[in-house]
């Protein structure tokens, strides 16, 4: 156990010496302040680039658009940014042969890729939050009380839950790559794998994939909470899975 | 023009993100000459000229190790 407190706190302080923590911290901030913002001034941006004489019918911006921005930039450029930074937490230790020592000295294998894990986890839950933070401010500058909609915590939790599945899947490629690009490309695959998959009406309730395209349609009213009982459980045990087989192969790896 | 300063108040966290991201990484560029891939006038042009993104590319793929 302190040999897994120490590997995280090391893991925290790379993130801060590779300047991800910088990174990733101002692009979601940058991400929470810009969606309402863009929700808000759309339609006079729009207004203001089209040319003299021709009109067009805009509703005003409400919080719902707020919200329907918010998890359109966060399932698509945020997750995307994550998962660059991260693809290397593994390859990067590989190339400087820098786990050698410590492997040797006799820290569990498993207690690595654990460790990376949590404190990849916990990187993406902190830039989420401030990412929500920001975003539910400005929301409630705006439009004040409809900030809060029904269904908006269940739609953030499923977006933050889909983030840590997807986590699992990266520390998975890394495990099973020698490079970050191989590791990237793993993830990517896995992610348009669960595209093709939601083709098929059967499996399209189970796929995790639905914690992130449906959180728009639950806010706006067209569906159920309970929707997302099932792909919150494949999301779970699919984050076990790969969280486990990291540990398996990682353990019969040679460094 | 008149517009422009009537949105600088909102506009201004989101041209102060950009600017440190920036920064940050210019003052990286210039001051670690070891790129994995490119070189200095690339990595400048690239942190300078593609918003958000191009810090980001140059910390992930660009920043070459500390010797």
């Amino acid at each position: 156990m302190r040999a897994y407190a120490a590997f995280t706190k090391k893991e925290f302080t790379e993130f801060t010496r590779t300047y991800k923590l910088l990174i990733l911290g101002l692009v979601f901030l940058l991400f929470g302040i810009m969606s309402p913002l863009a929700a808000k001034y759309m339609p006079e941006i729009i207004s203001q680039f089209m040319p003299a004489g021709m009109e067009i019918e805009v509703s005003a911006p409400t919080a719902l658009d707020s919200w329907m921005q918010f998890f359109k930039n966060i399932s698509q450029l945020g997750l995307f940014v994550a998962v660059i930074l991260f693809g290397g937490i593994m390859s990067s230790e590989y190339s400087r042969g820098t786990l050698i020592h410590m492997l040797t000295k006799g820290l569990p294998r498993r207690t690595v890729v654990l460790a990376k894990f949590t404190a990849a986890s916990l990187l993406w839950t902190g830039a989420y939050l401030l990412c929500f933070g920001a975003a539910y401010g400005y929301t409630w500058f705006y439009w004040r009380s409809d900030a809060n909609m029904s269904g908006l915590s269940v739609a953030i939790a499923a977006t933050w839950l889909f983030g840590i599945f997807l986590l699992a899947i990266t520390i998975l490629g890394s495990v099973l790559c020698r490079n970050s690009y191989g590791c990237l490309l793993f993830t990517g695959i896995a992610v348009v794998l669960q595209f093709l998959l939601n083709m098929l009406p059967k499996i399209k309730e189970f796929n995790p994939l639905e914690l992130i395209t449906e959180g728009t349609p639950l806010l706006q009213g067209q569906i159920e909470t309970g929707l997302f009982l099932k792909p919150t459980i494949i999301a779970c045990v699919g984050t076990l899975l790969c969280v486990t087989l990291s540990c398996i192969i990682f353990n019969k790896k040679k460094l | 023009m008149n517009t422009l300063f009537e949105y600088l108040p909102i506009l201004l966290p989101v041209i102060l993100i950009q600017l440190i991201l920036m920064v940050t990484a210019l003052v990286h560029v210039l001051r670690h000459p070891n790129y994995r891939f490119g070189n200095k006038v690339v990595w400048i042009v690239i942190v300078v000229f593609i918003q958000i993104i191009g810090p980001i590319i140059y910390f992930a793929f660009g920043r070459g190790e500390d010797e």
